[in-house]
């Protein structure tokens, strides 16, 4: 019996040694360690034994499933090992290769920036208004200090949507200022970006559909600084540095004084294409709030005494600070609605 | 416009200014300077010759060879063709390596055998006028060698303002305008400038007659022996430097004082106005000749100058061509007028005419000018022609009074809005310097406006106000800190609206944001079908065919999508922005503005994608994504059905293809959301055949209509407590059972079990009747109150079965 042990250990071990994968082990648990295996049959030959034997062949069938478990496992784990090592070796391997693309998708440049200014106004207290794009001649005009002959109205500057020239493209977003006094409380800060439009010829730096960020501040006690402090605290923010500010006369009928906002060159120290040399670029037409505007805002408010205060507005365009940011040299493609210029922004 | 330095000197002492600090000051106090330059610094490099001797060329006749002495040991030979050159005269001589304007460099030379080193230059070579006909002769008393500029003086610097900056400044259109300013920004004193007319005989003067208010004031002034000749040099310099070309001394002088004064007039040839004058409006289908020669057609609201009844000037515009100075002219008949700015304004627009002299008219000009500029035009041409004389008193008729007032202000009002810290004086200083007279009155001060300053700009005090800051400096204002109340600022629902969607689109939905213009080009209207839907219309479009106002975004980004596949397989573009409905105007006139996100999918064509991969479905499924992202389905319950004729299905739609998007019930219910696939029969207008071919979808998406839906309570669920069971269903069904009455069934089979429900899968064919489809889903059962086992989906299919049955179909066992 010992002897049959042994050659049933050899035997086994060595198929262990032989497997080449789990199903091998498998094959082999069975012949030997199953139900009607080569262990199995010896445990039902005990009883037939003499009672010497018995307590040997006993032990030596035991010591036999042990050790052969033993190895099965070890054989086991062994392969799996080779074959996870396998798996991290492919070989073959190339990552330029995995060009799955991704699929693009993006906002617009314009939209992208005047995040940036809304957040900066925003973050000072500013609320955003919006205002129609089809607008009356009132809002856009008169209400601004702009009468019905004034220079300014020429017919070639403005879409008039009707005959009789009551309804209009807006050509600027000032007329939101009168929108805002009609129905909101002094002291109060406001920003209102949005299209505008001008019938002007189209070319590289001319669109007849651009954009504007109007600024406006209602309160008692407005002064000139507060103007230029404000717009230097947003350049300075937008910009990522310090940059100094300048005011210099402008004409707008809408505000009286009027001023041309001009900031230093962000991009240059002694002068570039940019600022034409100069160092400094023009930023904004803005000034203090005409007595006259206040007036056709507050005039039919009775909560509010519109005598009291002053105020200050700006104006500038983003379509210019979206070209800087991003070196763009064709304000036409902003409009353009082509995937090879709107994929260039992902965002 | 543009100011030359040496006209300015005229009227104020320039002395130790230089032009780039006189261009800075005016920038920064009075208007926009856009350029800087010297005149003719050509004249730099020419120089003063002396014409020593001339003699006949051997081999041509019209050739003469001349010595010219430049200041050097040898003086120069140059062989010269003009007939005017002679021994004795003094020439600007351009020598070998001088390059004059046209890039046009002198060379050594031989000339029909005979060198020449240099050239002996006219006046239109020097592009100091028209002049051909010979060289130019300089004034005697030159020393050789020197530069012509600094010979002659001419170092003139002419400095480029932005009109737009002069618009409300009808006072600075003439440089003793700009003068006065740098007079007043540098401290220096405005030298006095004659303004009264010589005297005059007491002949008869011209008889002029007003006939519309248009003209608020006529001054004819009768001038004799005058004579048609070039004028001197310093006038045709002068105006040289300022781009005007000089023609002779009358029209140059009349253009000097329009430049000068900035007020325009016109010489009239006396003998073609014996008529007398009458100013009268244009009656229909009168035209008249121009002095451009061009016959201009006139309406009843433009202003003419008069003979009797014959025009001869577009008042304010541009004279006649019939009456003009000529050669032989000696009696003159000077105007010198006010006009209606707006009048005048408009004329030049219709007729495209802007001239110089309507660009001012159209700035409200002082009407107490007129007499001013009639003096110093005569007093000019007596300084040249001294025979000159006025035979009768001017006619000076009109109905006009002096704009000049008063306008009280307060140094508090001045200090209150600069926020800088000028006592009264200082305030009274300023005034004074720029021209306002003041007179104080306790703590107020009556400031008298002058009527050059009346006209338009100045009105009250805060412009008075600006007329203080601008000469204190604004730059010198400091920045002040802005306090205010610390809140934060209301938001609008829509910007944030607006802001949700362009997120989740350019996110995870991997779209495009374009913005496309608000007017859409009539042409792709029409070959999208949408041609007849109202819209406002620009009634001055930029183009032909461009003046329709969008309604919708979506025909925009449709016209985008060839250009586009032209580059790229697969096209994702949205657009959030507003449309305007006119059939919508309120009672002031403005049309309905909507809202709305416009979202274009166009893929190749594959038709043997899944039956969800196509561009139709993709979007459904992005659509679908967002507004569950922005809270929509927790907020009222959303349906697709198919869109019918009361959704106004638009042209590029396809109506057997296209779906809508419904909250609310019967009255109530309101499309959010249209979706359709492409008409086939737009994608040939649109270019989207052969290579081209295209899977296109187009939606929708009314930002207006989920603004209006109630507010979302939150959609939280509590995690079940016991695992559910996963199922999977397919249903044979007839076609006419749609997708979503199908699990209507799945549901109510699942008596509350069917936690959730995916379809993935829809077959036709093999296997399935004909008239059928396979519909599968993933299902999950879960029960609250326990572990779902066998026995409870075998009784859910059981159920499923039977509905599935009633539907006319059956339930899909696996074989
Ligand atoms: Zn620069």
């Amino acid at each position: 019996m010992r002897e049959r042990l042994e050659s049933l250990r050899i035997d086994a071990l060595r198929r262990v040694g032989e497997a080449t994968g789990v199903e091998d082990l498998r094959a082999v648990e069975k012949d030997f360690l199953g139900k009607e295996g080569a262990v199995a049959e010896i445990l039902g030959l005990i009883p037939t034994l003499a009672p010497m034997e018995r307590r040997e062949a006993g032990q030596g069938a035991n010591q036999l499933k042990t050790t052969l478990l033993e190895a099965i496992a070890a054989a086991k784990a062994a392969l799996e090992e080779a074959e996870v090592a396998a798996q991290r070796d492919a070989g073959g391997f190339d990552p330029t290769l995995q060009a799955a693309a991704a699929k693009r998708g993006g906002l617009h440049p314009i939209t992208q920036v005047r995040r940036d200014v809304e957040s900066i106004f925003t973050s000072m207290g500013y609320e955003i208004l919006d205002g129609p794009e089809v607008e009356l001649d009132y809002y856009n005009f008169q209400a601004l200090n702009i009468p019905v002959d004034h220079p300014s109205r020429e017919m070639q500057d403005t879409f008039y949507c009707d005959e009789d020239h009551t309804l209009v493209m807006r050509t600027q977003t000032s007329p939101v200022q009168i929108r805002a006094m009609e129905r909101m409380t002094p002291p109060f800060r406001v920003i209102v970006p949005g299209r505008v439009f001008r019938n002007e010829e189209q070319d590289a730096t001319h669109e007849h559909t651009f954009h504007q960020i109007e600024g406006l501040v209602v309160g008692e006690g407005i002064q000139v600084g507060h103007l230029t402090w404000t717009l230097k605290r947003f350049l300075n923010e937008l910009f990522g540095r310090e940059l100094e500010v300048r005011l210099r006369p402008g004409y707008f009928p809408f505000v009286e004084p009027g001023f041309e906002l001009d900031v230093r060159c962000p991009f240059c120290e002694t002068g570039c294409r940019v600022c034409s040399g100069s160092t400094w670029v023009e930023f904004c037409g803005c000034g203090l709030v005409h007595p006259n505007v206040l007036a056709a805002g507050f005039g039919e408010r009775e909560d509010v005494d519109h005598e009291k205060l002053t105020g200050f507005a700006f104006g500038f365009g983003l379509d210019r600070l979206v070209m800087l940011r991003f070196g763009i040299d064709d304000i036409r493609n902003l409009m353009g609605g082509d995937l090879r210029f709107l994929e260039q922004f992902p965002c | 416009m543009l100011i030359s330095t040496q006209w300015l000197a005229r009227h104020v002492d320039l002395e130790g200014i230089s032009p780039e600090e006189l261009a800075s000051e005016l920038t920064l106090k009075t208007a926009e300077v856009e350029g800087l330059e010297r005149f003719a610094e050509h004249l730099d490099q020419v120089v003063v010759g002396h014409v020593e001797s001339r003699i006949a060329h051997p081999d041509a006749d019209k050739l003469a060879i001349c010595t010219v002495n430049v200041g050097k040991e040898e003086p120069l030979q140059i062989v010269c063709g003009a007939p005017n050159v002679d021994a004795g005269q003094n020439v600007a001589v351009a020598q070998v390596g001088t390059v004059l304007p046209g890039n046009f460099k002198i060379k050594k030379a031989k000339i029909r055998g005979v060198e020449s080193r240099g050239m002996i230059c006219s006046v239109r070579e020097l592009e100091l006028g028209e002049d051909h006909d010979g060289i130019w002769v300089l004034p005697e008393g030159l020393s050789a060698g020197e530069s012509v500029s600094s010979a002659l003086g001419l170092v003139d610097w002419v400095i480029e303002i932005d009109n737009k900056s002069l618009t409300h400044r009808p006072d600075l259109w003439g440089h003793r305008g700009i003068a006065a300013e740098v007079a007043a920004i540098f401290g220096r004193e405005l030298k006095p400038l004659e303004t009264s007319l010589p005297a005059t005989g007491s002949g008869a003067g011209v008889e002029v007659s007003i006939e519309d208010p248009a003209c608020t004031r006529y001054m004819g002034l009768c001038v004799d022996n005058v004579r048609v000749e070039a004028s001197p040099q310093w006038l045709q310099l002068l105006l040289l430097a300022v781009g005007q070309r000089p023609l002779d001394l009358l029209v140059d002088i009349s253009n000097f004082v329009m430049l000068d004064l900035g007020q325009p007039n016109h010489l009239f040839d006396l003998a073609e106005l014996s008529a007398g004058v009458k100013v009268r409006m244009a009656v229909d289908g009168e035209e008249i000749t121009t002095l451009d020669e061009e016959v201009r057609g006139l309406s009843p609201q433009d202003l003419l100058i008069c003979s009797g009844n014959t025009p001869v000037a577009l008042a304010g515009v541009m004279g006649g061509g019939a009456s003009k100075v000529a050669e032989g002219t000696t009696s003159l008949l000077l105007e010198v007028a006010s006009f209606d700015a707006t009048t005048i304004r408009r004329t030049a627009t219709r007729v495209g005419l802007r001239t110089e002299s309507s660009a001012r008219f159209e700035k409200s000009l002082d009407p107490c000018l007129v007499p001013k500029a009639a003096a110093h035009l005569v007093r000019t041409l007596q300084s040249i022609q001294p025979e000159v004389s006025l035979p009768a008193p001017a006619t000076d008729v009109g109905d006009w009074s002096d704009p000049a007032l008063t306008v009280e202000l307060s140094g508090d009002r001045v200090r209150e809005l600069l926020g800088v810290d000028l006592d009264d004086e200082d305030i009274i200083s300023k005034l004074s310097a720029l021209g306002f007279c003041i007179e104080r009155d306790g703590t107020m001060m009556k400031v008298a406006v002058p009527s050059h300053r009346a006209t338009k700009d100045i009105t009250r005090a805060e412009d008075l106000v600006e007329e203080v800051g601008r000469l204190y400096g604004y730059d010198q204002i400091p920045g002040k800190r802005l306090i205010a109340e610390v809140a934060p600022p209301a938001k609008d629902a829509r910007q944030l609206l607006v802001r949700k969607i362009q997120d989740r689109l350019a996110g995870g939905a991997c779209f495009s944001e374009a913005l496309c213009y608000s007017f859409q080009p009539d042409e792709l209207l029409e070959r999208l079908g949408v041609a007849d839907e109202p819209r406002v219309r620009v009634v001055n479009p930029v183009a032909e065919g461009e003046s329709s106002v969008r309604r919708s975004v979506v025909p925009s980004l449709l016209g985008r999508i060839e250009l586009n596949r032209r580059h790229r397989d697969e096209v994702r573009l949205f657009e959030v922005g507003k449309g305007y409905l006119p059939e919508h105007t309120d009672e002031r006139g403005q049309p309905r503005e909507v809202h709305e996100a416009g979202l274009v999918l166009a893929a190749r064509r594959d038709k043997s994608a899944a039956y969800n991969a196509g561009s139709r479905s993709r979007l459904q499924g992005v659509i679908e994504d967002l507004l569950r992202a922005l809270g929509a389905y927790d907020s009222a319950p959303l349906t697709w059905r198919v869109a019918g004729e009361d959704d106004s299905i638009p042209g590029w739609a396809n109506p057997g293809r296209s779906q809508v998007l419904v909250c609310g019930e019967g009255e109530d219910q309101r499309a959010l959301c249209f979706l359709a696939d492409l008409d086939p029969g737009r994608a040939r207008p649109l270019g989207l055949v052969e290579e081209l071919s295209s899977d296109v979808a187009a939606a929708w998406i009314s930002l207006d209509v989920i603004l209006s839906l109630p507010k979302a309570s939150s959609s939280y669920r509590p995690l079940p407590k016991f695992p559910g069971a996963k199922v999977d269903v397919a249903l044979a069904l007839p076609l006419d059972v749609s997708c979503a009455g199908a699990e209507f069934e799945l549901q109510r089979s699942g008596k509350g079990l069917v936690a959730s429900m995916e379809l993935f899968d829809v077959y036709e064919g093999t296997n399935v009747a004909s008239g059928q489809r396979s519909l599968a889903w993933h299902l999950v059962l879960e029960a609250k109150d326990r572990t779902l086992d066998e026995g409870d989906v075998q009784k859910f299919l059981g159920r499923v079965e039977r509905a599935a049955e009633r539907l006319g179909g059956a339930l899909r066992r696996e074989s």
